[in-house]
């Protein structure tokens, strides 16, 4: 086990890696930019060094910053959270020419896994059911309408380059089709550095399901079950839970499967996501890998009782995932409602301020990760998750039950959050049936 | 003042004892603000010794001396502090040195290059605030200039 690693990240994420830290007897340094210099959970850091200036260009995105910290604080290993460097597989090459382990894959399964196409060609390869669609970038127009001729409409234009919801056009005709190739292709290349775009079937009322996934670096791969992630907005997660109420467990369990083959013929080690999307004749299909640890990881925590992040650790420093998959089960179920300083009446701007009330829930099956406290400042720098609220029960019904009774608790002002927002959907009849997909809230809030 | 007495030279003589007896390579004794550092060099005994410094980023630790309208010039990366381009040299910044803008006043070493340091301020150095071979992070004060 590594004696000393760096956080090359802030908020509720670096808290978390602390803790874990905390436990395994691991000294952890933390960095920080201008901006978060008064946050409270550096404290509970071995050591705190400033990097540089708020925006994340300057600090918490500078690889020679954090390496030159790295160095200076003679850390092992590196953490990067999710988001920022975690999936840069530069840095990751950086790290290691510097001797620093990466807390994360190898740098080349991450560049394999992050390529939208070639995961794609890895899972055709792996048996791994594949959405229907171009097999490739596509050229022009011509092969464009081909395509789209032969899987049917509608049809969604994606960036190879992309994420997070970015560089994406539904088409549901030729001519849609043809004026969505151009601004997509376009949007691309302004947002990604690359204008290249495949298309694919759209599938209507979609479910986003994903499999979490850990490997060790002796060939060791196994999964922890799925997380439905069908609740967004703008493609953005906003509740998240485990397991996917509507399948049952011969479909869970060549979801899972798939996702292990796949994992594993990549040569993958660390903990990664393999998602999904189900459509409502519960066929999964493949979308993407996230080859890092993420937001939604309390999940599947609390129903599988295994710590993710001293996983990672543990397999960082090579030792190894003595867990076999025959050992791993899921017991309850869990949901997270991501809280963010955004204002639901005013389509979500963001909400930064002084967290002059800050009343946070407990009581059984309450699990709350945050690095906010009464008298936090939110900053305008980062994104606006303050935290993730988690549940935890023997079952859907008394989970909802539980979050519901959470979110009456929790007291936060006076900047706007999202907690009104989730007591709705807790008492939405919809979502007590399990009856939403990702297209759901945006639809249910016209 | 307080200060002064951390760092007299019966204290500073205890801590290199301790460190020859112990085979340390490194000790660092810190009260409040204050910190000394004593290093090591890779070859022989101890006999460089590290200064008081004080070691929050925050605003300077007032003195006898009033700070009112000194400058500081701070760290512009987190790396390692050298006052001298080698341990040869001498250093570029002492006490009483007149800088301007575009004089190196120290090094920076991130990553394993070595970054000159320009002043960005035209006056007379009046104290060091850093020591030869400390890790500086971001908009660390490193010296503190009476403007010209």
């Amino acid at each position: 086990m590594f004696s000393r690693i760096l956080i090359a990240n802030r908020g509720e994420i670096a808290l978390r890696i602390i803790r874990a830290c905390r436990e395994l007897d691991v000294e952890v340094v933390a960095v920080y930019s201008e901006a978060d210099r008064d946050a409270a959970y550096l404290k509970l850091a071995d050591e705190a060094i400033c990097i540089g200036l708020g925006p994340a260009g300057e600090s918490y995105l500078n690889i020679p910053r954090i390496i030159s910290a790295a160095e200076v604080a003679d850390v092992q290993a590196i953490h990067p959270g999710y988001g920022f460097l975690s999936e840069n597989a530069h840095f990751a090459d950086v790290c290691r020419s510097c001797k620093i382990e990466f807390i994360g894959p190898s740098v080349e399964s991450m560049k394999l896994l992050g390529s939208k196409l070639a995961s794609k060609e890895l899972a055709r390869k792996c048996n791994v059911p594949l959405t229907p669609g171009s097999d490739g970038p596509v050229k022009n127009e011509k092969q464009a309408v081909e395509v789209a001729q032969k899987i049917g409409y509608p049809v969604i234009i994606k960036a190879s380059a992309g994420g997070g919801g970015r560089g994406m056009r539904v088409a549901h005709n030729e001519i849609s089709l043809k004026s969505s190739l151009k601004a997509a292709q376009s949007e691309a290349e302004a947002a990604f550095k690359d204008g290249t775009v495949f298309i694919e079937k759209y599938h209507d009322e979609p479910r986003h399901v994903e499999v979490q996934i850990l490997g060790d670096k002796h060939g060791h791969v196994i999964h922890l079950f799925e997380r439905d992630c069908s609740v967004q907005r703008r493609h953005q997660k906003i509740i998240e839970e485990s397991p996917c109420p509507v399948i049952d467990d011969e479909i869970r369990r060549e979801l899972c499967e798939s996702a292990v083959r796949l994992a594993k013929e990549a040569g993958y080690y660390s903990a990664a996501t393999v998602e999904f999307i189900m459509d409502k004749h519960k066929h999964f299909y493949f979308l993407e890998v996230n080859t890092r640890i993420q937001v939604e990881h309390p999940v599947t925590e609390m129903v599988t009782g295994e710590d993710l992040i001293q996983w990672q650790l543990r397999i960082a420093s090579g030792e190894k995932l003595t867990l076999r998959q025959e050992d791993v089960h899921h017991s309850g179920a869990a949901i997270e409602c991501r809280i963010n300083a955004e204002d639901p009446d005013r389509n979500f701007a963001p909400s930064p301020g002084l967290l002059e009330e800050f009343i946070p829930p407990g009581g059984p099956g309450v699990r709350l990760d945050t690095h906010a406290y009464q008298g936090y400042r939110i900053g305008p720098n980062y994104d606006s998750m303050i935290g993730k609220l988690i549940v935890h029960r023997a079952t859907r019904d008394a989970a909802i039950a539980t979050m519901r009774r959470a979110l009456e608790e929790f007291r936060a002002g006076p900047v706007k959050t999202t907690i009104p927002l989730h007591r709705q959907i807790m008492n939405d009849k919809d979502f007590q049936q399990a009856r939403v997909d990702t297209g759901w809230l945006e639809r249910r809030r016209k | 003042m307080a200060k002064e007495s951390f760092t007299d030279n019966k204290r500073v003589r205890e801590l290199i004892k301790l460190m020859n007896e112990n085979g340390l390579s490194e000790i660092e004794l810190v009260e409040d603000k204050a910190s000394i550092r004593i290093k090591r060099e890779l070859t022989g005994p101890v006999s460089a010794v590290a200064a008081a410094v004080p070691h929050s980023a925050a605003a300077p630790e007032k003195s006898a001396q009033s700070d009112e309208g000194l400058l500081t010039i701070k760290s512009p990366m987190v790396g390692t502090f050298y006052a001298a381009a080698n341990p040869e040299s001498e250093p570029y910044a002492k006490v009483g040195a007149l800088v301007d803008k575009k004089s190196v006043v120290c090094i920076i070493e991130a990553m394993k290059v070595f970054n000159e340091i320009h002043a960005e301020v035209s006056g007379v150095i009046t104290k060091i605030l850093v020591s030869n071979g400390q890790a500086v992070e971001f908009n660390q004060p490193l010296f503190q200039v009476k403007p010209e």
